[in-house]
């Protein structure tokens, strides 16, 4: 139904989407039947190489996973996706998703896992044509496929019993995929530059299922994993979460930030896996499992909101510099609540999704802190403090995100008039040049629009990685001046305060999720603690009142903290309130004062200085001795370029070296496969073949 | 019922104790303990103030912080609110108190009250961390972290105890917002940790987060008391006494030393958990 989903699409666009929707609907109907019946479908897995498709109900899980985001997504896209090509694609990618969970056999699961890898990358390239977005799919496309090989060495030597060589290549393989660092660095390039209904897919479900290949194999067709594995796992996640999070609160591009964090959240959901190999106890260590799988849901429904909800804010506004937004909530406030609600589910606090998922992965470290021997639970303390830490830079990270984007008045000459000149269209120059000036700030006019008119070429990018309360307003002017150049130059826009129904009702949808998932977790959780390997049979009420914990009753606690809210409110309501100017200690608020994403992080950036080694640059500008102008910019630069880079170039050089190899001539490759024949027989004759 | 009851009265007196000890340890003349208790009427009687272009994030933030602090309190182990006593639940209801008044900066867009949230998130991560290893360190003996379960299975003669115990020390000061690391008599603004995102609000709002700010100190003395000192919540008026001859004994440490000391807790707690 998918594919003929995906045929239609090619003709007609939004009807094609929405067949495509009632397909996931379906697939994701039969996914949770077997999830919750604990029922296999079709064939069991082999090590072989003759396709085979089957359904259990871990597959069932990440099925219904996939079809609660791919469903808004869907819709999302019928609104957002002008090109057929790119519907298409949709569809190629959410079958490879698909095919992946329902592989059953060694072929099927790598060629559904090589049509993932390039369908998104297909979709970056029909989308964006510069050569900056090409370089990164090619370092997108290699990197994976470099790190993927571990993939087919795992699963090609499943048959072969060396169970420490898959372990290790299936580790490689599937983090890659997933982002751990180190091997993430393609992540945070790659997720940004897709059209947004694809961001949220990679960043909400592709790296999802490349977790469910990990499980796959290590926890099943391994056996049971080696010990070593739960702490790789547990030191590799802890590294990618702690990395993630303090990256991802130094970005200021909305969708850079959106994939660290994602980096962030498979590192929290490694870390439970790992503990899940560490624990002896069979209940906490099925509860550890189950923990993992809860934070993957939770994740993935808030991640894929905020994706999305990048795409509906960069069409309203043309930028998705975080520095430039602010005060979306009057301007779109059905999609700006939702993306308030995706924040706040990201930051992990209490009332949603994420707080559920992260409750469950402290409490199984605590417990292999009590239960393991002494070095293990040593380990598991400091993997708790880890996460804890990790928890409280979400909240940092994302309370300024919720802040910069939806919150406070609309800091005018900012966004407004960048959207404004978007929205317009019409002449491309002319909306550069206002965009740009409209983001001037502290800068002068005419700067501005010098900023705004070169910003096609080299100063977008370079204004991009510059940030800080001198430079931000240069740098944002020339960004906003290219994303203007580059909306105006696409197609007129409608005007209007809210955006399109088709954008903001699949947020809705998915902000509710989150919460829905936040508060009634417990019945899932026996389901997904079974699916662990080993796992005793559960039996949980409502409140999560499991062994060794001080339950968590969360419908409970939800009514505790919103019944005195609404009451104290609604007394605080009743006093007439005085309307006055922002009082800011006797200063007027002027858009110079504004706070910038740099300046929130700015405490934890200074404690963290010697591990984000930021480089600062500082030119100060002065006529005949008198200062014009300071300019301050700052760069991190993550960690891992400098291990991927000569790695990457080498890749690219071989490919060059490689193409001479592809001729196009046909008779060249008559004369390959002619010397790959006689190259056997020779092998055959000598005996080495057996 | 009756804990949760008698830390909703009672935890103004708190920080009116404090302030009394102080300034008889300071040989000045103070106000009385009661004086929080009297600020809280003047305040109510007063007319809110609603900034120009803030929205309804604004005008929920301090009931919200107020009803997280109340579920705080009735997650403790004094009181019995059917809410369980979950070591990591108080952990999360805190963490959503601060989210809160965080996005209420934002919504004003007030750079002091900014300056203070960032800040105060800035250390919560380090404090979290620590937080959770110091309760990690004493529910070792109870396996268990369900705070009744923890206070009824210290034993002293554990050196996690007193590890822990260390530790937690640290995140009562971090917690209650106390000297060295933030100063609850400040109102130079640059200076302000988390009086920072308070500095907008006035007449009930203001009263709900001053509560507030007095459950904080509630919570964080009981609990200390019930896990860590003989004698549960009738130690409290030592720990007050403890904190009025910090303040008074140590000056305001520099914002950028508050990590080190924090993660020297950590270490101590880690310590603590190597030694069970």
């Amino acid at each position: 139904m998918l594919a003929a989903a995906g045929v239609l699409t090619a003709f007609r666009l939004r009807p094609g989407l929405w067949l495509q929707a009632a397909g996931m609907v379906l697939l994701g109907v039969a996914g949770a039947l077997a999830l919750a019946g604990d029922e296999r479908v079709g064939a069991a897995w082999r090590a072989e190489v003759s396709p085979a498709l089957g359904l259990d109900a871990l597959s069932g899980f990440f099925l219904a996973l996939l079809a609660l985001t791919a469903v808004p997504t869907l819709l999302y896209a019928g609104a957002y996706l002008r090109s057929r090509v790119a519907g298409l694609l949709l569809a190629a990618f959410l079958l490879s998703l698909t095919g992946l969970l329902a592989a059953r056999d060694v072929s099927t699961f790598l060629a559904f896992w090589e049509l993932m890898t390039l369908a998104p990358a297909a979709a970056i390239l029909v989308a964006r044509r510069d050569a900056a977005v090409r370089r990164t799919v090619q370092a997108y496309v290699a990197i994976t496929h470099l790190g993927g090989a571990g993939v087919w060495i795992a699963l090609l030597a499943l048959g072969t019993g060396e169970a420490t060589l898959v372990a290790v290549a299936a580790l490689i393989g599937f983090g890659t995929k997933a982002g751990l660092v180190p091997l993430h660095t393609w992540l945070p390039r790659a997720h940004p530059v897709a059209p947004a209904p694809f961001s949220a897919l990679m960043s909400g479900l592709m790296v999802k299922v490349a977790l469910y290949g990990l499980i796959r194999v290590q926890f099943e067709w391994l056996g049971s994993p080696p010990r070593w594995l739960g702490v790789a796992l547990l030191v590799v996640g802890l590294a990618s979460a702690l990395g993630g999070a303090l990256w991802a609160l130094v970005q200021h591009d909305l969708k850079r930030l959106l994939a660290y964090s994602t980096i962030e959240n498979v590192g929290i959901a490694a870390v439970a896996l790992g503990a899940a190999v560490l624990i002896e106890d069979p209940l906490w260590s099925s509860l550890a499992f189950a923990a993992a799988l809860v934070h993957i849901a939770g994740h993935a429904l808030g991640k894929v909101l905020l994706f999305l909800g990048a795409g509906m804010i960069e069409r309203a506004t043309g930028t998705l510099d975080l520095d430039r937004l602010g005060g979306l909530g009057r301007r779109l406030p059905w999609g700006g609540a939702a993306f308030g609600v995706g924040c706040a589910s990201l930051a992990g606090v209490p009332l949603l999704a994420g707080f559920a998922s992260e409750w469950l992965t402290l409490q199984s470290l605590a417990h292999l802190t009590f239960d393991g021997p002494r070095g293990l639970g040593v380990a598991g303390a400091a993997a708790l403090a880890g996460v804890a830490a990790t928890a409280g830079l979400a909240l940092l990270c994302f309370a300024g995100v919720l802040g910069l984007t939806v919150l406070g008045a609309p800091r005018e000459e900012g966004v407004p008039g960048a959207g404004e000149a978007a929205r317009a269209g019409g002449e491309a120059s002319g909306a550069a040049a206002r965009g740009g000036a409209a983001g001037a700030g502290a800068a002068s006019r005419a700067e501005a629009a010098e900023a705004g008119a070169a910003s096609r070429g080299e100063a977008a990018r370079a204004g991009g990685e510059a940030a800080g309360p001198g430079a931000a307003a240069r740098g944002g002017a020339a960004r906003a001046g290219g994303a203007g150049a580059a909306a105006g130059a696409a197609r007129p826009r409608a005007g209007g305060a809210e955006a399109p129904a088709g954008l903001r009702a699949p947020l809705v949808a998915l902000a509710a999720l989150c919460v829905a998932l936040g508060v009634f977790v417990a019945p899932l959780v026996p389901h997904l603690a079974a699916l662990a390997p080993n796992a005793p049979d559960l039996d949980t009420n409502l409140n999560l009142g499991l062994p060794g914990t001080g339950s968590l009753p969360l419908p409970a606690l939800v009514l505790a903290i919103v019944i005195p809210t609404v009451v104290l409110a609604w007394a605080r309501g009743r006093h007439v309130a005085a309307t006055a100017p922002s009082w800011a200690c006797g200063q007027p608020l002027s858009p110079a004062l504004h706070w910038s994403a740099a300046a929130f992080s700015k405490p934890l950036r200074l404690i963290a200085e010697s591990l984000l080694r930021p480089r600062r640059t500082l030119e100060v500008v002065r006529i005949r001795g008198v200062v014009q102008r300071i300019r301050y910019g700052r760069v991190v630069v993550s960690p891992g370029g400098r291990v991927y880079g000569p790695l990457l170039n080498a890749a690219l050089d071989a490919a060059r070296h490689a193409r001479r190899l592809q001729t196009g001539n046909l008779r060249t490759y008559a004369a390959y496969l002619l010397g790959l024949v006689l190259g056997l027989l020779a092998l055959t004759g000598t005996g080495a073949l057996g | 019922m009756i804990g949760l009851l008698a830390g909703i009265v009672l935890a103004p007196l708190l920080p009116g104790v404090i302030q009394t000890l102080k300034a008889f340890a300071q040989g000045r003349r103070g106000t009385r303990p009661t004086q929080p208790y009297l600020e809280l009427r003047r305040l109510w009687r007063r007319s809110s103030v609603d900034p120009a272009g803030t929205g309804i994030v604004y005008r929920v933030a301090p009931a919200l912080v107020a009803a997280c602090l109340l579920v705080a309190l009735a997650l403790l182990p004094i009181a019995d609110a059917g809410l369980g006593h979950d070591a990591f639940a108080l952990v999360g209801v805190l963490a959503l108190a601060r989210f809160a008044l965080a996005a209420a900066a934002w919504d004003t867009g007030n750079g002091f009250a900014l300056m203070g949230a960032a800040r105060d998130l800035a250390f919560a991560v380090f404090g979290e961390a620590l937080l959770a290893l110091a309760l990690i360190a004493a529910a070792l003996p109870a396996q268990s972290t369900d705070l009744n379960a923890i206070a009824a299975a210290a034993d002293w003669g554990e050196p996690s105890h007193w590890c822990a115990a260390l530790a937690f020390a640290l995140v009562i000061l971090l917690e209650t917002g106390r000297q060295p690391i933030d100063n609850p008599d400040t109102h130079l603004e640059l200076t302000m940790i988390h009086e920072g995102p308070l500095l907008e609000y006035a007449g009930r709002d203001l009263a709900y987060l001053q509560w507030a700010a007095a459950a904080r100190h509630w919570v964080f003395l009981v609990l200390g008391a019930e896990l860590f000192l003989p004698g549960g919540v009738l130690a409290v008026p030592v720990l007050c006494v403890a904190l009025a001859a910090v303040e008074t004994a140590q000056a305001k440490m520099r914002i950028l030393r508050v990590p080190a000391l924090l993660g020297l807790g950590m270490l101590v707690a880690l310590a603590g958990v190597w030694a069970a």
